[in-house]
């Protein structure tokens, strides 16, 4: 197997698990709408995996950059430009007091995610499918 | 014709025309029409609603004042029920019999033209529009049965069925909560239900309260909020004091809208916690220096008293700060405070495991030798250095087993070990998008943090700044605004003057004795299709609708803002409060709060029942928000769209004017909003300017959303009184006690060159002196032989031996004391030809007229009118 193929089969897996980590945020925003879970414990337990999260993504990014894979950066890279920007606004983590009334945008926003990290994981799929081909 | 007249009421025949008239003489009211039962209901009301302002404003009973009516879309409908008044009449006997209200016509609105009117300052603090149910929504016939403004007002006094109808009208639906406002000796006391028959609904947990209906005989009850059928439990008709059966409709819950249940051991987590105080107090160089620290320690000294320990439980605790934490070992019995001093701040510990926190009663020696010698022990030692936000954490570990209040008091920025702060003013950028920066949150989230830590364990924060410069109120203000707490700011304070000492004497030991309610948690229910969607105030949000309290502070206000989820098909909408809070005597208990309120889907109907009061304090709640997350410019934006969404739909909904208008038509009850909403734009919170010290922004604000409704309105309109002219009673005792003067309007051209006049928004009072006043004046009410002696600035008014001086020093004193809170204003004297700022400051306050950037009263109509006239609302 040549680079491209390795670089995809890694991306594949990457984008499964950032996929995990959104549906587990989801799911966390809907267990605290319905109250099973309060919201000093659901920021306490979301804001470990908010940075992993955008560096793991970062990660990939960049590794697409060095990799020359143009196409699958540029179509990463305003996700990674919106989490550098909230990273350094310094309201990436998710704030206790004000969770009640940002919840709708924190939904929407994993949703969004989620979406993406599913598109993109067919996607390198696909990609890593068309590099085994043209290696035979 | 007169022999059936409602109690109270007597017929005369007029000497003049001959005509008969009716007089009232529980109210001294006189009228030409024929009493009737609906009329004295609302005298009722209206009675309750004059005992409860009895120390505050004695405004002659309102004339009601004919507007000039120009188009009043409701009347159509009026007239068929004109032609049924015979049947009306007759049926009202059986309403009466049948335990109904007796309201049930609604009022249209009226619209009337603001362009060209003068606005009625008197008319500011008028009850808001009548809540009139239909006639079987309560079996009870008790007055009582809704509750009163000052503990629950809503926007609309009539719910619109669908949320699309209420989107028309732009008006925000939103609650003003007020659960634990003060309830002075000569109003009705809240009733208490100690037999712990608590009737609650199986499934949505509402409280049985007036608008319930009984099934089957009496012995179910259908729940007003969700309408599932519940069994009525044994007990509720048996008085567990004299053993007999009794009878339920004489039960208070059924008979009064606010109510408080003393809770059994199901509704606790644990056993009632005693009252907990812990005194963080700043012995920083310059506290010190300014009396802060002896003013404190000498308030508390004589408040210990008054502190709540009715059982003897309540637990205390003092931590002095500067560069470490001077801790006290306060041994029972003992009167020698041990001192123990913690210099590591970055894990700061607990020096001794007990004796830290002792109990009020049993250590009182030791904590009055404590007080007494507070300020000498750190009159030389300390420096400029505050560790307050160590303090803070340690302060939490103390007493997080138990819960309660931490008072902080500091006069310098906590700028050494954790949370520490930068001073952040930069006179550069007050007046520029970048202003808004200064008003949030700085140091990292500790305080953010640390508020939260706080809420978990039920403990709130009290903030008693005095800080000079720069404090940083922006930040420090975070912990009480997350424990529902609050903040309170003293600029520039030095105990050598008087009036400062004695400001800070009054507000803090109002705080200190007033019974708090600990560990309370807050929640509004209401009718099924209704949804809380949003809260405004102090307090932590714990899940989608409960709120968490440690302590409730008396007299605060908060806001809940409504969405309509399914369409309402019933006849009126049931909103339920209940805090659930342990008594600072060790009782746990459940206030409730319930407010009915009728539904229409007709828009006069639901536009004559908007409550500008309701709307204002609601719009100055979100104005604040708007304003720490976006700009400050966004926020005055947001308000001025809001008003010209609100008077554009009402123009395009209910008048036939289409096209540009050289009119401002404005419903009849919704009047005062403009002048309201101005007052707001034009408030130091809010205000654009250049000159306002973010401190000085961040205190106004934190009293824009913390303020109750009947104290916010004078803190955006102020009042304001002509004294050298006053009539004669102004200032003298009648049976409704103090004659205050009439209301002027806030503009410059009330002002005459010779006069005395006195401008008031709740937190200070400015004594105005024109420049040409007579020297008698003078020399009757300040002592002095002439206007040059007179020193501008905070003065304590003297209490002389003549007419003038008494009738203004009763006068002031009734200000002081008319609002509720703890607020004592500073009496400010203002020349007219004295200091330029004081003078601009006192100018300022002056609402209609243009201030700095702010426009004049009509400038702003006609800014109002054009963009209504420009925008889509035709």
């Amino acid at each position: 197997m040549g680079l491209e193929a390795w670089l995809y089969l890694f991306s594949v897996l990457a984008s499964a698990g950032l996929l995990f980590t959104m549906v587990f945020f989801i799911i966390m925003f809907s267990d605290l709408e319905c109250d099973y879970i309060n919201p000093i414990d659901l920021c306490n337990k979301l804001n470990n995996f908010v940075l992993p999260e955008a560096a793991f993504h970062g990660f990939l990014t960049i590794l697409f950059l060095i990799c020359g894979q143009w196409l699958t950066f540029i179509i990463n890279a305003p996700l990674l430009g919106f989490n550098i920007r909230k990273t350094i606004n310094n309201n990436n983590f998710y704030d206790a007091t004000e969770i009640f009334r940002t919840l709708s945008v924190h939904k929407k926003e994993s949703f969004l995610k989620l979406a993406f990290y599913l598109i993109s994981f067919f996607f390198y799929l696909y990609k890593l499918i068309v590099a085994l081909i043209a290696e035979e | 014709m007169s022999n059936n007249l409602p109690p109270g009421w007597s017929a005369h025949i007029d000497p003049s025309t001959g005509q008969e008239y009716y007089v009232n003489s529980l109210t001294q009211q006189s009228q030409w029409e024929l009493p009737t039962v609906q009329n004295t209901q609302k005298q009722r009301r209206h009675l309750t609603h004059q005992q409860a302002q009895k120390y505050y404003s004695s405004q002659p009973a309102d004339v009601p004042q004919q507007p000039t009516q120009l188009f009043t879309p409701g009347i159509g409908q009026q007239q068929p029920m004109q032609a049924q008044q015979p049947i009306q009449n007759l049926t009202n006997d059986f309403q009466q019999f049948s335990l109904s209200h007796p309201q049930q016509q609604r009022q249209s609105a009226n619209s009337i033209n603001l362009i060209g009117q003068v606005p009625d300052p008197n008319a500011l603090e008028n009850d808001p529009p009548m809540i009139s149910l239909p006639p079987n929504a309560t079996f009870s016939q008790s007055p009582t049965a809704n509750a009163h403004h000052s503990f629950k007002r809503s926007t609309l006094n009539v719910i619109p069925t669908t949320q699309s109808l209420l989107n028309k009208f732009k008006i925000p639906l939103s609650l003003v909560i007020t659960p634990y406002r003060s309830v002075s000796s000569t109003e009705e006391q809240i009733p208490v239900i100690s037999d712990s028959v608590i009737s609650r609904c199986r499934r949505c947990r509402t409280y049985i309260n007036p608008y319930v209906t009984f099934l089957e005989g009496g012995t179910r009850w259908k729940c007003s909020i969700c309408n599932l059928s519940n069994e009525v439990p044994q007990m509720f008709d048996w008085d567990p004091i004299t053993n007999q059966p009794a009878d339920r409709f004489k039960r208070a819950e059924l008979n009064h809208s606010v109510v408080e249940f003393v809770a059994p051991s199901e509704y606790m987590v644990r056993p009632p916690q005693p009252p907990v105080y812990a005194f963080l107090i700043d012995v920083s160089y310059t506290s010190v220096q300014s009396g802060m620290v002896a003013t404190v320690a000498r308030t508390i000294l004589e408040t210990l008293d008054r502190i709540p320990n009715e059982d003897g439980r309540t637990k205390v605790c003092l931590i002095a700060v500067d560069h470490a934490l001077h801790f006290f070992n306060l041994p029972p019995g003992s009167t020698d405070p041990n001192m123990l001093v913690v210099g590591d701040l970055d894990d700061p510990f607990l020096p001794t495991p007990n004796d830290l926190l002792v109990n009020l009663s049993e250590a009182r020696g030791a904590i009055e030798n404590l007080l007494t010698n507070l300020s000498d022990m750190f009159q030389t030692a300390s420096g400029p250095e505050s560790a307050m936000g160590t303090a803070l954490k340690a302060a939490v570990q103390l007493i997080s087993p138990f819960g309660g209040k931490i008072m902080v008091m500091t006069g310098q920025l906590p700028n050494v070990g954790q949370g520490a702060l930068k001073n952040r003013e930069d006179l550069k950028i007050l007046g520029t998008p970048k202003e808004s920066t200064l008003l949030q949150a700085a140091g990292g989230g500790f305080y953010k943090n640390l508020a939260i830590d706080c809420s978990r364990s039920q403990i709130s924060v009290d903030m008693f700044l005095f800080g000079h410069p720069y404090q940083d109120v922006a930040t420090l203000q975070c912990l009480p605004k997350y424990t529902s707490g609050q903040t309170y700011f003293y600029p520039g304070f030095n105990a050598s003057r008087t009036e400062d000492a004695l400001k800070l004497a009054h507000e803090l030991s109002t705080v200190l004795s007033s019974p708090i309610a600990l560990e309370a948690v807050m929640r509004v229910r209401a009718t099924r299709g209704v949804r809380m969607s949003e809260y405004h105030g102090n307090f932590f949000v714990r899940s989608t609708d409960l709120l968490a309290m440690p302590t409730v502070p008396i007299d605060q206000s908060y806001c809940c803002e409504i969405t309509i989820e399914e369409n309402l098909n019933v006849p009126f909408v049931v909103f339920q409060t209940a805090v659930l809070h342990t008594t600072c005597y060790g009782e746990r208990r459940i206030r409730v709060i319930t407010l009915s309120l009728p539904t229409s889907s007709n828009p006069s109907e639901i536009y004559a029942s908007a409550d500008e009061q309701a709307i204002a304090t609601l719009l100055a709640n979100k104005a604040v928000e708007r304003s720490q997350s976006a700009k400050l410019e966004d926020a005055r934006d947001a308000v001025v769209n809001k008003l010209v969404d609100i008077l554009g739909q009402y123009k395009s909904i209910m008048t036939s004017g289409g096209g540009a208008s050289a009119q401002l038509m404005i419903p009849e009850n919704l009047k005062n909003l403009p002048l309201l909403m101005l007052g707001l734009l034009k408030n130091v919170g809010i205000r654009q300017s250049s000159h306002i010290p973010s401190d000085l922004r961040a205190y106004a604000q934190c009293l824009l959303t913390t303020l109750p409704t009947q104290s916010l309105i004078p803190y955006l309109y102020p009042t304001l009184y002509s004294l050298h002219n006053m009539p004669m009673e102004a200032g003298t005792i009648n049976e409704q006690g103090l004659v205050m003067p009439p209301k002027l309007n806030l503009t410059i051209e009330k002002f005459e060159r010779h006069g005395l006049y006195l401008i008031e928004d709740g937190q200070h009072i400015f004594l105005w002196i024109g420049r040409d006043a007579v020297p008698q004046l003078v020399l009757d009410v300040f002592n002095l032989p002439s206007l040059q002696d007179l020193r501008p600035g905070k003065m304590t008014l003297p209490v002389l031996e003549n007419p003038m001086s008494e009738r203004l020093n009763a006068i002031v004193n009734k200000v002081r004391e008319s609002r509720r809170g703890p607020y004592r204003p500073h009496l400010y004297l203002v020349r007219e030809d004295g200091d330029p700022s004081l003078r601009s400051w006192a100018l300022s306050l002056l609402v209609e007229d243009r201030f700095e950037m702010g426009l004049s009263y009509t400038q702003w109509l006609s800014t109002l009118r054009d963009k209504i006239n420009t925008g889509s609302y035709n």
